[in-house]
Order: C-alpha cells, then sequence, then structure tokens
C-alpha cells in the first residue's frame, strides 16, 4: 500500500508514560502512514487515552521518540503540535458550551491569519456536517450529535493532516452512531484518522488496521478480522460473545 | 468596528462633566476619583472578564507604580512626564512576573495566590520605607506639570476623564480583536483553546502585561491626584473594591465596569457620616452581587433583553 522508505505520517519509537512507578504507557512502538486509518481499542485504564495525551502535547513521555512527518515531536507543546497538522477530540465532548456555534467555529479559525481554509472550503464543510441551522444557536444548547459534528468542524478548519478521535460516538443514538460512521468515513477524504472506540461497529467499518493496547502493552497490531480472532484480545478485551 | 450613537454619546458626556463640576470642588473631586476606578475597573475586567482569572494583587501593581513614579522623580530629578512610562512599565513587567503563577493556576487557586501575593506586598510596602517612607506614607505629592504650570482641580479632572475614555477605548478594542477572542477561548476552557492552536502562556502572559499597564498608570495619577499615597491605599482593600466595581456592573462586558465604577465609588464620599458602616455596606453588597446577580447588572440586563427578544 505504502511504498517502502516512505516517511510514514506518525512514528513512534520505545514511547514510555510514567506515572511515579505505574507505567501507563510501556515502550510502544508504532507507524501510521498517511491515508491510513487507524483503530485503537482496549479495556479502560489500558492507556489509550494517555496515548492520545503524550502525542498530542497534552503530558510529557518519559522516554522514547515520536515523529510526526518525519519532525520530532518531543517537546512540543500542544499548540504547536496543531501546527504540524494533528489535531485531536476529546472522550467526554468538548466545545465552547456558553459561546455560539459560528463563535466556536470562528475560535478554531483565529488559528489562521491568512493561508486557513478559503471560504467555499468552509461553506461546503458546513455542509457537509448540516452545522449551518445551529451557527446562531449557543454550543451548550444543541444535541450531543451536532457537538460532536461541531468538534470534527473545530478540527477541519485547523487544516489537519491527522485527526485524531478520542471515542467520536460516546454517548450517541444508535441512529447517529450510523450516521457518525458515514461522516467519519467521508472524513477520510479531508485527513487521515486515528480513532479509540469501544464500539466494535466503528472499529470494524472504519479501520484498516488496528492497534490493541492492554495495561499500558501493544499486544497486537494487524486488521481489523485478524485482531477481532486473535485469542489473547478476546480473552482480555472483547469477550467470548464476540468470537 | 461600529460606534453606536449613545456610545458616543456617553463618552462626551464622560468628557464634558468636569467642567460641569469646575466650582464644586468636592462633587469634582469624587468625579476624579470616580474616573480612576473607571479606569482601574475597566483593567481587571480584561483579565477578570475576559480571561477568567481573578487578580487581587491588581492594587499592589499600581502602589509599585505610585511609589517607583515618586522615587524615581525624586531620586533622578525627572520630570513626571518621563517618570510615568518608566515606572508604568516597570510596574508592569513586575505584574507579568507575578502572573506567572496563573500559568499553572486557574480559578479560585489562582485568586488564593494572588490574595497572597498582594497581602506580602502590602507588608513589603511597609517594611521598606527607603522607598515607600513606611506606614507614614508620602504625602505632599506635587502634582505634574504642563508648561511649568501645575495640573490641578479640573484640569486634573479632564485629564483623568481623558485616560477613562482611552481606557474604555482600549478595552473596547481588544475584546472585539483575535486577541479578545482569543482570552475568552482560554476562559471557556483553556486545555480545548490550546488543542485548537491557542498559545494559552503567551496570551495569558499579553493579557497579564496589558492589566498591569491599567493598574500601574492608573496608580501614577491616583498618587498625584490624591496628593498623599501609603500602604493602605494599596491593600487588598483596594483590590477588592475594585473587584466590586467589575462584578456589581457586569463583568466581561464593556459598560457594566463603568457603570459600577459610576454607581459605587462615590459612596464612599456620599456616606462620610455613617463611617465604618460603609465597609458593611460593601460587604453585604458582595454577597448580594455574587447570590443574586452574578452577571452584574448590565450582565442581568443583558440576559433580561435577550429573554424578552
Amino acid at each position: 500500500m505504502n511504498q517502502p522508505g516512505a516517511i510514514p505520517l506518525l512514528s513512534v519509537k520505545d514511547l514510555t508514560l510514567r506515572f511515579g512507578g505505574l507505567y501507563a504507557l510501556n515502550k510502544i512502538n508504532f507507524e501510521m502512514h498517511a491515508n491510513e486509518s487507524l483503530g485503537m481499542i482496549g479495556p479502560n485504564g489500558s492507556g489509550k487515552s494517555s496515548f492520545v495525551n503524550v502525542l498530542t502535547g497534552h503530558f510529557k513521555p518519559f522516554s522514547g521518540e515520536m515523529q510526526f512527518a518525519g519532525q520530532s515531536m518531543l517537546g512540543k507543546s500542544a499548540h504547536q503540535l496543531v501546527g504540524l497538522g494533528l489535531c485531536r477530540t476529546y472522550q467526554a465532548v468538548r466545545v465552547f458550551g456558553n459561546l455560539s456555534v459560528q463563535r466556536n467555529i470562528d475560535t478554531a479559525r483565529l488559528f489562521f491569519a491568512e493561508e486557513g481554509i478559503t471560504e467555499h472550503q468552509y461553506a461546503q464543510y458546513l455542509d457537509w456536517l448540516k452545522l449551518t441551522p445551529v451557527l446562531g444557536k449557543t454550543a451548550k444548547d444543541i444535541t450531543l450529535f451536532e457537538q460532536r459534528k461541531l468538534e470534527l468542524m473545530m478540527r477541519l478548519v485547523l487544516k489537519p493532516k491527522l485527526i485524531m478521535l478520542d471515542e467520536p460516538v460516546g454517548g450517541l443514538a444508535t441512529s447517529e452512531v450510523s450516521e457518525m460512521i458515514q461522516l467519519l468515513h467521508e472524513l477520510k477524504a479531508y485527513s487521515s484518522v486515528f480513532v479509540i472506540e469501544h464500539t466494535m461497529r466503528v472499529i470494524k467499518e472504519l479501520a484498516d488496521r488496528v492497534v490493541v493496547l492492554i495495561a499500558g502493552e501493544k499486544i497486537a497490531d494487524g486488521p481489523p478480522s485478524q485482531i477481532l480472532s486473535n485469542q489473547r484480545v478476546i480473552k482480555e478485551y472483547l469477550g467470548s460473545a464476540h468470537a | 468596528m461600529k460606534i453606536k450613537p449613545l456610545h458616543a454619546l456617553l463618552t462626551l458626556a464622560l468628557l464634558v462633566l468636569p467642567f460641569l463640576f469646575k466650582d464644586n470642588r468636592f462633587l469634582g473631586f469624587i468625579l476624579g476619583i470616580t474616573y480612576l476606578n473607571i479606569f482601574w475597573a475597566t483593567g481587571m475586567n480584561i483579565l477578570y472578564g475576559f480571561v477568567g482569572l481573578m487578580p487581587l494583587m491588581f492594587a499592589a501593581i499600581s502602589g509599585i507604580a505610585a511609589y517607583a513614579l515618586l522615587y524615581f522623580i525624586a531620586e533622578w530629578h525627572i520630570n513626571f512626564w518621563f517618570a510615568l512610562p518608566v515606572a508604568t512599565l516597570f510596574a508592569s513587567f513586575i505584574g507579568v512576573l507575578l502572573g506567572l503563577p496563573s500559568l499553572r493556576l486557574k480559578g479560585f487557586y489562582f485568586t488564593l495566590c494572588s490574595l497572597i501575593i498582594q497581602s506580602t506586598l502590602t507588608l513589603a510596602f511597609i517594611f521598606f520605607p527607603k522607598f515607600t517612607n513606611g506606614d507614614t506614607g508620602i504625602n505632599q505629592i506635587s502634582p505634574p506639570l504642563w508648561f511649568g504650570e501645575p495640573i490641578k482641580g479640573y484640569a486634573f479632572e479632564c485629564m483623568l476623564a481623558l485616560m477613562a475614555v482611552v481606557g474604555i477605548g482600549v478595552s473596547y478594542f481588544v475584546y472585539q480583536s483575535n486577541l479578545g477572542q482569543r482570552f475568552v477561548a482560554i476562559r471557556e476552557d483553556d486545555v480545548l483553546a490550546e488543542s485548537l492552536g491557542i498559545n494559552v502562556v503567551i496570551n495569558r502572559v499579553v493579557a497579564f502585561f496589558i492589566v498591569s499597564l491599567y493598574a500601574a498608570l492608573g496608580g501614577c495619577f491616583y498618587a498625584t491626584y490624591i496628593g498623599f499615597i501609603s500602604p493602605r491605599s494599596f491593600d487588598v482593600l483596594s483590590s477588592l473594591n475594585i473587584w466590586l466595581f467589575v462584578a456589581f456592573g457586569g463583568k466581561a462586558t464593556i459598560a457594566g465596569p463603568v457603570i459600577g465604577s459610576i454607581l459605587l465609588a462615590p459612596l464612599p464620599f456620599l456616606l462620610q457620616s455613617l463611617e465604618a458602616y460603609k465597609d458593611i455596606l460593601s460587604g453585604v453588597l458582595i454577597v448580594l452581587i455574587t447570590l443574586l446577580m452574578p452577571g452584574g447588572i448590565y450582565g442581568t440586563y443583558l440576559a433580561w433583553r435577550n429573554a424578552n427578544k
């Protein structure tokens, strides 16, 4: 799929995160190429969110190396990583609740003085996410699904190369989950996607490759079909009902 | 940026008022003090209203500027107008340094930290009499000269009026600008703001610098207007008073701090006969505001207007 020797979009070597004596992440090695969609699964507390937090500059790693499109990410803070094209969303929906939807988007657009997305592209994103009718509303008054879409919108205006989504369908109704999966499929046209999920449907339908974390260690990495039949993954995470 | 006729009219009123009280020195003085407080409250609102940090060391920064101003004038034998920018910048840099805890603390914890800084500096004003003349204070401060003539009376009030108007203008400009939008984003959710590419650290430092400029400039004019300063002029009660003007009028709005100052700043003078009861009154006001009108007068009015649209 990718030519050998091509610079990976994201590459992580021996990444370790420690909280005192506890290893939240233990020597994670991992690569991801542009236009690849990656899924990450694992039980609660296995280090998935910590992994995203380290990569996006919210936590400092204890040791290891990480690179984004060939540039080292060590020592870069969250806002600097946005400049490289790395964006994230949060497990619990996170928007500026007291501000209007429009103001939320405008705030994200402040990042670029001039070289931001074009007005045409902006209108296209708004239309695609069906956010136009709620632009004037206060962000806390719109539905959770709309807030999730607003989160995507606020990332897209940052011209991301990679969006890391932490449980993008958390709390959504079943019908909305299908719609969100469809949106995330279409999102791949604009950016590479890295998604943490507990809903296996999302992983099965979206990810080209799945990484499994358990207790801070990567125990499997491969295509969904292979991962979902891996004995250890079934035993420690999925449970026998999935087999 | 659009300026409404009403705003222009009110601005004009602020500038014209000193002429009306030209001959009534008592009311004129109250007016001057009110202008100073409008300026201060507008400054504090940039940090408290827009960025969401409550800087209780505000008065201390004013104090540093005032003492520095008098020290520079006395030691270097320089004109007020040369000492003013030096003292203002000096105090503003100290203000930025005092703001550094905000890079790690926010909300209640920052407020507590700023309270400690304020108390420490009040003590420092008392215990470094070389610069401050200690508890006795410095009196008979000569007013600034304008082409050899001392600025006194209503001329000083005109100057303070101009300063207040410029202060409101700058605050309005900041609020409308991208900088102001970033401030509000940081107030609402600093982690989210950071992940949208906003440099929270730099923006907080910039905010502290702007607010310290307000505090310091106000402090320098306060000292020369009143003619007397002591550590008490810049203690925690002064900070709390300015905070009260912001909260009472309506934080995070442009008009709020102005309304709060106009309504509350003259009270201690008009109610002079009540003596200690003034402080009780201001305490009661703080409690009432926090409980009944979290948005302040203007904020409550805006909410009411939106609800009845």
